[in-house]
């Protein structure tokens, strides 16, 4: 046993995912006050190339566990045996699909405890300790793993848990894992790929989300939201009632079965702020929501909550806006 | 082909939720359902029986004597029968001793598919089904928006960052289903009075072979505190203004916290 913290470091289209950076500032700030090392475990197209860059991040030792793509459950093997009989204080992962599926698989095989989603880590009295918000967010929990049970603790951290490293140190050293029989966690395999006609924003990162619900009415109705997003340097986002009419694609969809993002501002045009919404928007720093009904439920937890009608007012903010900006119409 | 769907009952997300005293959730002072996306696995299941891919559909939970409750409306819905496994054991069992347990329940049933929703509303780990396929040795076929099987093949549609994806795997698997398989159906009554009939069989740790040593004590983690989400500024409301005037208000607003 030691007092490292290791992380899954995600690769995605040649360099690492954002979680990979921000779980490496997580690990690096955990391991300082542990007393032991960050080592990511890096996956996915690219990993082998950019393994080293981790170091910047925070990573002190990078093991690379595969360099192509594929579902990461199949390298669950791979990470039981980097993590060995030596186990480390913490294994970090992103709450996403790829990253539960790993860290469940590691928690099946290995017989860890888990923690999470989580939005908050901290070590206390040498024990890792992990708050959660339960109940469609309605409780905070702190939970922390048996003081007999194995280690690693294996923690699923919601994105923006922990903010990216910048401009930290140098390269980290680079090994390869030992190669490991996936067994019949590799069976499933990806037969075809499609991807969709256009890209659409990535939520995760957008520090302003203009998000739109079944009060948008039609995919024209979007195209104010776009434009008060382009002068706020936004992404648009959407309630499940909206990607499920097909206004908007489902990649948009914030919530429970959707994206969990955490701008620093979140507008609501035409949402009502069902719960399965809330607890993938409840983060963001600023709320602000126009509906045309007074008792509409994100009215209860909106910062700002302006009654009224989206298609008049949503206008006339990017107007007002653009004239603040001195931008020309 | 069997599918085993396996069903959480979880507190309805309107019921008022209370903490024991050792800070576990107090199940018994909330109203409870089936966790929303059970319900789709079962729709998946039953959709499959009624294209006539799968033969018999099988529901398993794990939970005190009341989650029978959750197993009947499952029954409502369709299917020929249902398991519970409860063991005054397992009272506070977190998601590594509920794999645990299911997968043990899972090989007595020995399904084609053991399907489960994607993730259980008071949990939210989704770690169940990548846990139990690890702890029985079978492939994963995880957030599915849909679910097809042929001869001895599963295959799914899962929606990517760009797109969806075709995942295959030889059976038996183990599954898990997004809400974008289809709306789940009410129970109607006729299927209500029908599922009083169908079978409910209850097992403990020890029909399963299992000793509260196996799960150690229910549980590897241990909540430590609990409390309720920090207190925000009140809402600040913007009400009967014209639009121009809703919007500068607005605008104000942004620029006083410096988003403009
Ligand atoms: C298992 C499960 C998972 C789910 N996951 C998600 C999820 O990930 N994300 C999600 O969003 N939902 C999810 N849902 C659905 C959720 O319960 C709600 O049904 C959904 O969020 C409602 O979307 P909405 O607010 O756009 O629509 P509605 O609830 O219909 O609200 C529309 C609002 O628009 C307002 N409005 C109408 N016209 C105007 C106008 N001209 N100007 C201003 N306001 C107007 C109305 O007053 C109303 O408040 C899930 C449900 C289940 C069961
Ligand atoms: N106690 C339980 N009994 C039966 N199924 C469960 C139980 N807990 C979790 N599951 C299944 O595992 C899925 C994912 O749950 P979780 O990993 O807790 O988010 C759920 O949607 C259920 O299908």
């Amino acid at each position: 046993m030691n007092n490292d913290i290791c992380f899954l470091a995600e690769f995605d289209g040649g360099s690492p995912a954002r979680s990979a950076l921000e779980l490496a500032a997580g690990a690096a700030g955990l391991a300082a006050e542990s007393g032991g090392a960050a080592v990511g475990l890096a996956y996915g197209a690219g990993a082998a190339a950019g393994a080293a860059s981790l170091g910047a991040a925070g990573a002190a030792r990078v093991v690379v566990l595969s360099d192509t793509d594929g579902p990461a459950i199949s390298l669950a093997a791979a990470a039981a045996a980097t993590i060995g009989d030596d186990a480390p204080l913490a294994f970090l992962a992103p709450a996403t699909p790829n990253g539960r599926d790993l860290a469940a698989a590691l928690m099946g095989l290995l017989g860890l405890p888990a923690l999470g989603p989580v939005r908050a880590v901290r070590i206390e009295g040498g024990r890792v300790r992990a708050e959660q918000s339960t109940l469609q967010g309605t409780v905070i929990t702190v939970s922390e793993s048996m003081a007999d049970a194995p280690q690693p603790v294996i923690i699923l951290a919601l994105s923006g848990t922990f903010t990216p490293l910048e401009g930290g140190g140098g390269a980290a050293s680079v090994s390869t894992a030992p190669s490991s029989d996936a067994g019949a966690l590799g069976a499933a395999r990806i037969v075809e790929s499609h991807p969709a006609d256009a890209a659409v924003a990535n939520l995760e990162e957008a520090a302003v989300i203009i998000a739109g619900g079944r009060g948008v009415g039609s995919a024209a109705g979007f195209e104010p939201l776009n434009e008060l997003a382009a002068v706020l340097d936004g992404a648009v986002g959407a309630s499940r009632a909206a990607a499920d009419a097909g206004w908007v694609p489902y990649q948009l969809q914030i919530g429970q079965t959707g994206k969990v993002v955490k701008p620093a501002l979140y507008v609501g045009c035409g949402i009502s702020g069902a719960i399965q919404h809330r607890v993938g928007m409840q983060t963001a720093e600023n709320v602000v929501a126009i509906n045309k009904d007074p008792d509409a439920p994100i009215g209860e937890f909106a910062d700002l909550f302006v009654v009224g009608d989206l298609f008049a007012i949503v206008p006339e903010l990017t107007a007002e806006i653009r004239r603040r900006k001195g931008i020309p119409s | 082909m069997k599918i085993v769907v396996c069903v959480k009952q979880v507190p309805a997300t309107t019921a008022e939720k209370r903490y024991t005293a050792d800070l576990r959730l107090d199940r018994a002072a909330s109203e409870s359902v089936i966790n929303p996306l059970d319900e789709y696995a079962i729709e998946q299941a039953l959709r499959l029986q009624e294209a006539g891919a799968v033969e018999t559909v099988v529901y398993l939970s794990m939970g005190p004597e009341s989650a029978a409750e959750a197993l009947r409306r499952a029954l409502a819905m369709g299917g020929e029968e249902a398991y519970q496994v409860t063991d005054d054991a397992l009272a506070g069992a977190d998601q590594w001793a509920t794999a645990r347990v299911l997968a043990a329940a899972l090989g007595k049933l020995a399904p084609d598919v053991a399907l489960m929703g994607m993730s259980s509303d008071d949990a939210r780990g989704s770690l169940v089904p990548g846990a139990v396929a690890a702890i029985r040795g079978l492939p994963l076929l995880s957030y599915a928006a849909e679910l097809m099987l042929t001869g001895s093949t599963a295959r799914i549609r899962r929606l990517t960052a760009s797109g969806f994806d075709v995942l295959e795997a030889p059976l038996p698997v183990v599954a898990s289903v997004t809400d974008q398989v289809g709306e789940p159906r009410y129970a109607s009554l006729k299927g209500i009075m029908a599922a009083r009939r169908k079978s409910l069989e209850t097992w403990n740790l020890a029909d399963l072979g299992l000793s509260a040593h196996d799960v150690h004590g229910a549980a590897l983690t241990r909540v430590v505190e609990v409390r309720p989400p920090e207190t925000k500024a009140p809402t600040e409301r913007v009400e009967n203004l014209g639009p121009a005037e809703a919007a500068s208000r607005i605008a104000d607003w942004l620029a006083a916290r410096k988003l403009i």
